[in-house]
């Protein structure tokens, strides 16, 4: 479904993804991982091409994305994308939030676009609110509209860049559960998170990324328990004892 | 100081027809709105098409938005107002100067000239609102809207420009009243709107206070109509749940 | 609504009452202050502008003026009075002769009823009649002629109301523009957007003096009315006002009025040494010889 052959990207002198090598079958869900600035945000948002690259290939579905040929934004309309900050339009209402791509991209009518609405809000448990707007929303509400938004694109594909680290604490279970029942209903996922427990229970592999680099990939038992990489061992202790 | 006051005067015929003072005032008054709100609506089209341009990737398409800028910000008003007058006529092919210069009402075309070069002066300071309203979203709204497909276009049509213009409702405000009152410069190609009018009739009458004081309270009264009219639209648009909006 | 209105007016009132009240009359208030504050235009050419010296007026009715000073001088025996200027435009002249800022304005003011009701004008220091510029081609050769063409005259002054009175009354069709100045009024006709120019004579003159060309303009046309400059001063100082009509009287009486007139409308002015060329109406002469404070709608 995703597949990176030997990705290079630089901001002027910086080296921000170094030989990036890495494949996501469909239904599958990687968690991708690793210490600030190591190149997280930046390798996620090549996929939909948010962030160009210099070299390498990147495939999503069959097609290159780095391809000047490639029609991005139909390539985007398949990828959903959940940001960090949930980024839904303020000034729209959470229906128009969700509805508004797939009047205006794909041409679907209002009517339909909808009725899938409410059906996705009902989905992530938010029907009640499609009225309201997002300032009116708390941050998990908004995070969990964000991803009905990039739902009713019917995403072949869902990237998440860390959707719960803007969250208070007591949100993110909320946003986690609703990522999982998305997982479980076959979803291709790439989940940019230091949600360890939800690696654990849903990934099906993790990645560990290191100055751009990945150092290390394997399934989530495995990287917990037994790390190869001395990066991804301090990693790893520097989560379990966040106060130290 | 021994000044003559007749409130009266408005009343008063100007000998010319059976026109009185105050028909002057209202002739003058309708001009004064047809070229303002024609120009600001030009100018808020133009100026919103180079704002955007501003913001755009690229080099070209910011760099003429960045020269129209500098270039009509930085002449006078007065100075533009008369090369759309008397000079860019005189570079139009013969037929259409004749036609311009002596077949055309010369109210017509002397509006035509201020309309021209009012929109395109305001034009350049609306863009610079409209930039700084785009620059001012955060980076993740055109982010998320190019990430579900949108282009260029629909992410501006849709998303920041809908935010971008409620932000920059005060500025532009501003702007509509300052149009209002940069139109009196069509006094000095002969289009009779209300300064003009004000001064003729303190010509005429001699009542040169009266004159002043009725335009003042013209002006001012269109002004507050406009303010609550912006102030309307303001709420009109305000949106739910931010800042000051309704609950 | 009502109530700005109020404030304005009482706002606009109060400003005018805190000028300096001149319960004393023009004489004493020299007399007072050692000063004469001479109003002045800056491009009247060639009553009264500014050419060469920015701080000082220069033209026709400057001279007259000039003349009025000498004559309050010797009336207040002050040969020492001290001369002031002080810039009027069209819309300020009035409220500055009224307020007490100038005591004496000589420019071309035409003396008419409304603004009699203002202030108070001096005998007659020159007589114009409205009348018609265009191009010697243009085959015009007076009003009738104007018919359903471009027309300029220039904002505020008489010819303006006669022409837009004219245009009513015979329906003419014409289309009158009001350009904002002479020069600009001379403009127009030049870059053809009119096919006349109505003004008074005197300034008519003056703007073919100017043109490239003077050539190819002529000043036709059966004058519409004629008017009569004057100096403006106070309204109720018979005092100063009598210094004022003498000093003018006896410049006419003396004959020395057509040696400043050959100065300034037969011979070559500055800045430009421009000749105007416009010989003595007889209207005027009749004037001279018979001078009066009344305005030509009067007569
Ligand atoms: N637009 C940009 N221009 C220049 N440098 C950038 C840009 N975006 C990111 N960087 C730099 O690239 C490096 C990688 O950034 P990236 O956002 O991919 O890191 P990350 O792994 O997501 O970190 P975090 O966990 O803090 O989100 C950082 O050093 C960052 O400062
Ligand atoms: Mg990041």
């Amino acid at each position: 479904m995703i597949r990176f052959n030997n990705v290079h990207k630089w901001f002027k002198d910086l080296h921000v993804l170094n030989g990036i090598d890495l494949q996501v079958a469909q239904g599958e869900v990687v968690v991708v991982c690793g210490p600030s600035g190591s190149g997280k945000s930046t390798m996620i948002r090549t996929v939909n091409q948010l962030e160009s690259i210099n070299e390498g290939e990147i495939w999503v579905d069959g097609k290159n994305v780095a391809d000047p040929k490639t029609d991005l934004n139909a390539l985007r309309a398949e990828v959903g994308f959940v940001f960090q900050h949930f980024n839904l339009y303020p000034h729209l209402s959470v229906l128009d939030n969700i509805t508004l791509s797939p009047i205006k991209v794909k041409g679907m009518d209002k009517a339909a676009a909808d009725k899938q609405a409410v059906a996705l809000l009902e989905r992530v448990g938010l029907a009640h609110k499609k009225d309201a707007f997002p300032a009116q929303l708390s941050g998990g509400q908004q995070q969990r509209v964000a991803i009905a938004r990039g739902l009713a694109m019917e995403p072949r594909v869902m990237l998440f860049d860390e959707p719960t680290s803007a969250l208070d604490p007591e949100m993110i279970g909320e946003v986690l559960k609703v990522m999982k029942d998305l997982a479980e209903s076959g979803m291709t996922m790439m989940v940019v998170t230091h949600e360890m427990g939800f690696a654990r229970e849903v990934a099906d592999r993790v990645v560990f990324i290191d100055h751009g680099k990945i150092v290390e990939q394997a399934p989530p038992e495995e990287f917990f328990k037994n790390p190869q990489h001395e990066r991804a061992q301090q990693f790893l202790r520097q989560l379990l004892t966040p106060m130290s | 100081m021994n000044y003559n006051w007749d409130w009266n005067i408005f009343f008063k015929s100007t000998g010319i027809g059976s026109e009185i003072y105050l028909d002057w005032f209202v002739s003058g008054l309708g001009w004064t709105i047809a070229v303002a709100l024609v120009a600001w609506i030009a100018a808020l089209a133009i100026g919103s098409v180079l704002g955007v341009m501003r913001t755009l990737p690229g080099k070209v398409l910011p760099a003429i938005a960045t020269a129209y800028v500098e270039l009509f910000r930085n002449v006078p008003l007065l100075v533009q107002l008369f090369l759309w007058y008397f000079v860019v006529p005189d570079y139009l092919p013969e037929a259409t100067q004749v036609w311009f210069k002596q077949d055309l009402n010369p109210a017509t075309s002397a509006y035509i000239s201020v309309v021209v070069c009012l929109a395109l002066f305001t034009a350049a300071r609306v863009c610079e609102q409209v930039r700084t309203g785009i620059q001012a979203l955060p980076r993740g709204q055109s982010a998320a809207a190019l990430a579900v497909g949108f282009s260029i276009g629909q992410t501006y049509r849709h998303v920041l420009l809908p935010q971008a213009f409620r932000i920059i409702i005060p500025p532009l405000t501003s702007e509509f009243l300052n149009i209002f009152k940069n139109s009196s410069v069509a006094s000095l190609i002969g289009l009779m709107e209300l300064l003009a009018q004000t001064k003729q009739t303190a010509e005429f009458s001699a009542n040169i206070f009266e004159a002043f004081t009725l335009a003042t309270v013209i002006y001012f009264v269109l002004n507050m109509s406009l303010m609550a009219l912006m102030n309307l639209v303001e709420k009109k648009v305000r949106i739910p749940g931010m800042m000051g909006g309704a609950k | 609504m009502r109530f700005t209105t109020r404030l304005l007016t009482t706002a606009v009132i109060a400003s005018a009452f805190a000028a300096p009240a001149m319960a004393e009359g023009t004489l004493d208030k020299i007399k007072s202050s050692g000063v004469i504050v001479l109003g002045h235009r800056d491009a009247s050419i060639p009553f009264s502008y500014l050419a060469n010296d920015p701080t000082k007026p220069i033209g026709y009715s400057h001279d007259l003026q000039l003349k009025v000073v000498e004559a309050v001088k010797k009336q207040l025996k002050m040969p020492n009075l001290q001369v002031r200027y002080n810039l009027v435009t069209s819309q300020t002249r009035i409220p500055l002769v009224q307020n007490g800022t100038v005591d004496l304005e000589c420019g071309s003011t035409t003396n008419n009823l409304e603004r009699q009701k203002q202030v108070a004008f001096s005998v007659g220091i020159f007589e114009i009649g409205t009348r018609l510029m265009t191009a010697k081609t243009s085959g015009i050769k007076d009003f009738p002629d104007l018919k359903g063409k471009n027309v300029v005259t220039t904002a505020g002054t008489t010819s303006e109301r006669l022409l837009k009175a004219m245009n009513a009354e015979k329906q003419m069709g014409m289309n009158i523009i009001s350009a904002k100045d002479h020069g600009e009024s001379f403009l127009m006709l030049e870059s053809g957007r009119a096919v006349a120019f109505m003004m008074d004579d005197a300034l008519l003159y003056g703007e073919m003096a100017k043109a490239k060309n003077p050539g190819n303009w002529v000043v036709t046309g059966k004058p519409q009315s004629f008017e009569i400059y004057g100096c403006m001063l106070r309204k109720e100082d018979p005092a100063f006002k009598k210094v004022v009509d003498d000093a003018l009287k006896a410049t006419f009486k003396s004959g020395e009025v057509n040696k400043i007139y050959s100065k300034w409308f037969m011979a070559p002015v500055p800045p430009k040494g421009l000749n105007l060329n416009f010989p003595m109406s007889d209207e005027f002469k009749a004037l001279v010889a018979k001078p009066t404070d009344k305005s030509a709608e009067e007569m």
